[in-house]
C-alpha cells in the first residue's frame, strides 16, 4: 500500500514540478530533492513486497541444476538474509544518526526522509525471518 | 580468507541466496575485514538519492506494466500486421518489430514473451510457419527491443557509469534497427522458401489499425525527440509516457478503469523497481570498497602483461561478457559487472558508450542461452516445451545475433556515428 503511495506520489510530484517549470518558468525547489527521495521509498517498501512474495532477483543457476539441494537452502538462506538485512539496517541506523545530528539548518527534512533506508532493512529483515522461523505457508499465487 | 568468503558468497547466491543479500554480506564482511564502520555502505546507497535521472528508473516502468496489463499487445500486433504482414514471412517480421517496441517500453523483464507470444504463436502456426521456427521466434525476441530507447537496461546503464542518456540512447538505436533488419531478412527469406501464403496489403486495414495503435506508436517518438533534443529530461520525459500511458488506458481506450486494477499495476511496479535498486543500492557500497581496495587497477595491470591491443581486449570482453549473460540477468550484470569494467576499457581506449552497446547486446544474447536464459525459461513456461527444444529452436536465430554482435564490436562507427 505503501509503496504504491509513494509511486503515486512520485508520479503527480513530477508532472506538478514539469507544469510549474513550464508555466510559472520556475521549478518547486524542494521538488526535486523530494522525488528522488521517493524513489528510495519506492525501492525499499518495494523490496519488502518482493520479499513476501520471493520475487527477488537471484543468480539461482543452481534451482535448475540441483532443484532439491536449492529447496532444501531456501529456509536457511531466509533467515541469513533476515540476520544479513538486521545488520544493514544497524548500519543505516548508524548513518541515519550521524546524518541528523550533523544536518545543516533547514536541511533536517531531508535527514527525516532518510530514516527509510534503517527502517526499509529492518522491515525486510522482519519479513525473511518470518518466512524463514514462520510456520510453512502455502505459496499464495502471484 | 577473503578468497573463501567470496567463494562461498558466490556458491550461496548460485543456490538461490536473493543477489542484493549476498552483496550486502559481502559489504559488511569488507568493512569489517578493513576495520571501517559498515555506515559506509549506507552513505554510497544514500548517494543514490543524488543521481538525478534516477527518478526515470521507477516512471518508465510504471508505464510498461501500465502497456502490458492494458491492450497494447494487441493494438501493436494489429498495426504490424497491417503494415508488414503483405510481405513473404510477413507474420514472422510482424511478431519482430512488436515484440521489439514492447520490450523498448517493459524492460526486458520476460513480459514480452507472456504478453506478445501467447498471441503471437497460434497466429504464426496457424498461418503454415513452423513450429520449430515460431518457437525460435517467439523465444528470442522476448529481448529484441532491449536496445530502443527507453529501454530500462539503457537507463540503469547510463546512471551506473555515468554516461549521458540522450547519447546512449542514440547510439544503441542503430545497432537495435540493424539486428531487426537482420533477422527480419532471414524471416522474409524462410517466408519465401516455405511458400506461405501472404495477406493482401490494404489502406482501409491499415487505416483502422493505425486510428488504434497510432498512440501507441507516437510514444517512443515523443520520448527520443523529447530526449535527443534537450526539451526534457530522461525523469521528465518518464513521468510524461507514465502519465499519457494512463491516458491512454484509461480514458481513451478504457481498458484499466477499476481502482483495484491501478492499484496492483503501481504494487506491481515497486516490486519491480525495488527488487532492482536494491541491488543497485547495496552494490554501490561494495563496488566501492572494492575499487578503493584497487582491485580494477590489479585486474589491469594483470591484463596488461597478456593483453596489449584493443582487438584483443574486445574478443576477451565479448567471451566473459557471453558467460556473464548466461550467468546473471541484466540488471543484476549492469550494476555488479560495468563498475569493475569501466576503467579497464578506458585504458583500452574503448569509448563508454560503445561498451554500453556491446555489453547489451552480450547479455540480450545471454537471455537465449543456457544455464540461466530467462527468455528460455518463460518460453518454456508459456508454450509446455522443453528448454533444450527451445534452446534448439533458436539457435539460428542465435547464430544470427553472435554475427551482429561481432559487428557492432568490432566496427565501433555503427554505435559512434553521431560523434
Amino acid at each position: 500500500m505503501l509503496a504504491a503511495l509513494s509511486l503515486l506520489s512520485l508520479l503527480l510530484l513530477s508532472l506538478a514540478q514539469i507544469t510549474a517549470r513550464n508555466l510559472f518558468h520556475n521549478g518547486l525547489p524542494i521538488a526535486d530533492t523530494l522525488s528522488r527521495y521517493l524513489v528510495l521509498y519506492v525501492a525499499m517498501l518495494g523490496a519488502v513486497i518482493a520479499t513476501e512474495g520471493d520475487r527477488h532477483i537471484k543468480i539461482d543457476i543452481a534451482t535448475t541444476l540441483l532443484p532439491r539441494l536449492a529447496r532444501f537452502m531456501h529456509r536457511p538462506f531466509q533467515v541469513l538474509s533476515g540476520i544479513a538485512c538486521g545488520l544493514l539496517s544497524r548500519a543505516a541506523w548508524h548513518f541515519w544518526r550521524e546524518e541528523w545530528q550533523y544536518a545543516a539548518t533547514g536541511q533536517h527534512w531531508i535527514a527525516l526522509l532518510e530514516i527509510i533506508l534503517p527502517l526499509g532493512f529492518a522491515l525486510l529483515a522482519v519479513h525473511f525471518l518470518i518466512l524463514g522461523l514462520g510456520r510453512e505457508r502455502r505459496k499464495s499465487p502471484r | 580468507m577473503t578468497l573463501l568468503a567470496t567463494l562461498l558468497l558466490i556458491l550461496a547466491a548460485t543456490l538461490g541466496m536473493p543477489l542484493f543479500v549476498a552483496l550486502g554480506v559481502g559489504g559488511l564482511l569488507a568493512t569489517s575485514m578493513q576495520h571501517i564502520d559498515s555506515a559506509v555502505l549506507i552513505v554510497e546507497m544514500n548517494r543514490l538519492a543524488t543521481s538525478p535521472n534516477l527518478v526515470a528508473i521507477p516512471l518508465f516502468t510504471l508505464a510498461g506494466v501500465t502497456l502490458a496489463a492494458g491492450g497494447a499487445p494487441q493494438r501493436l500486433i494489429r498495426v504490424f500486421n497491417a503494415m508488414f504482414g503483405w510481405l513473404p514471412g510477413g507474420l514472422a517480421i510482424v511478431a519482430l518489430t512488436s515484440c521489439a517496441f514492447f520490450t523498448a517500453f517493459s524492460g526486458a523483464s520476460g513480459v514480452t514473451i507472456l504478453a506478445l507470444g501467447g498471441l503471437l504463436y497460434p497466429m504464426l502456426t496457424g498461418v503454415g510457419y513452423r513450429e520449430r521456427f515460431s518457437l525460435g521466434l517467439l523465444t528470442s525476441s522476448g529481448s529484441l527491443g532491449l536496445l530502443f530507447p527507453p529501454s530500462l537496461p539503457i537507463l540503469l546503464y547510463a546512471i551506473v557509469a555515468g554516461v549521458s542518456i540522450d547519447k546512449l540512447f542514440l547510439a544503441a538505436l542503430v545497432p537495435g534497427v540493424l539486428l531487426l533488419i537482420m533477422l527480419s531478412g532471414y524471416s522474409f527469406h524462410t517466408g519465401k522458401g516455405n511458400k506461405l501464403p501472404e495477406q493482401a496489403f490494404t489502406w482501409s486495414a491499415l487505416g483502422r489499425a493505425l486510428r488504434e495503435g497510432v498512440w501507441d506508436l507516437l510514444m517512443p517518438v515523443g520520448v527520443v525527440a523529447g530526449i535527443i533534443s534537450g526539451t526534457v529530461t530522461a525523469s521528465e520525459a518518464a513521468a510524461c509516457t507514465a502519465a499519457y500511458v494512463f491516458l491512454l488506458e484509461m480514458v481513451i481506450h478504457r481498458n484499466i478503469t477499476r481502482p483495484r486494477a491501478v492499484y496492483r499495476i503501481l504494487r506491481d511496479t515497486s516490486v519491480l523497481v525495488g527488487s532492482i535498486l536494491i541491488i543497485l543500492g547495496v552494490a554501490m557500497g561494495l563496488t566501492n570498497l572494492l575499487i578503493d581496495a584497487q582491485v580494477p587497477m590489479h585486474l589491469l595491470s594483470y591484463l596488461e602483461l597478456h593483453i596489449d591491443s584493443p582487438l584483443q581486449f574486445l574478443i576477451l570482453l565479448n567471451l566473459f561478457l557471453l558467460v556473464v549473460g548466461c550467468m546473471m540477468d541484466i540488471f543484476s550484470a549492469i550494476v555488479v559487472v560495468v563498475p569493475l569494467l569501466l576503467p579497464l576499457a578506458t585504458r583500452y581506449g574503448i569509448d563508454p558508450i560503445h561498451l554500453g552497446v556491446i555489453f547489451l547486446a552480450n547479455l540480450e544474447i545471454g537471455y537465449n542461452t543456457p544455464p540461466v536464459g530467462i527468455n528460455l525459461f518463460i518460453a518454456s513456461q508459456r508454450f509446455g516445451k522443453s528448454i533444450v527444444t527451445l534452446f534448439r529452436a533458436s539457435l539460428p536465430f542465435l547464430t544470427l545475433m553472435l554475427i551482429w554482435l561481432l559487428v557492432i564490436t568490432y566496427i565501433p562507427v555503427i554505435t559512434l556515428w553521431w560523434k
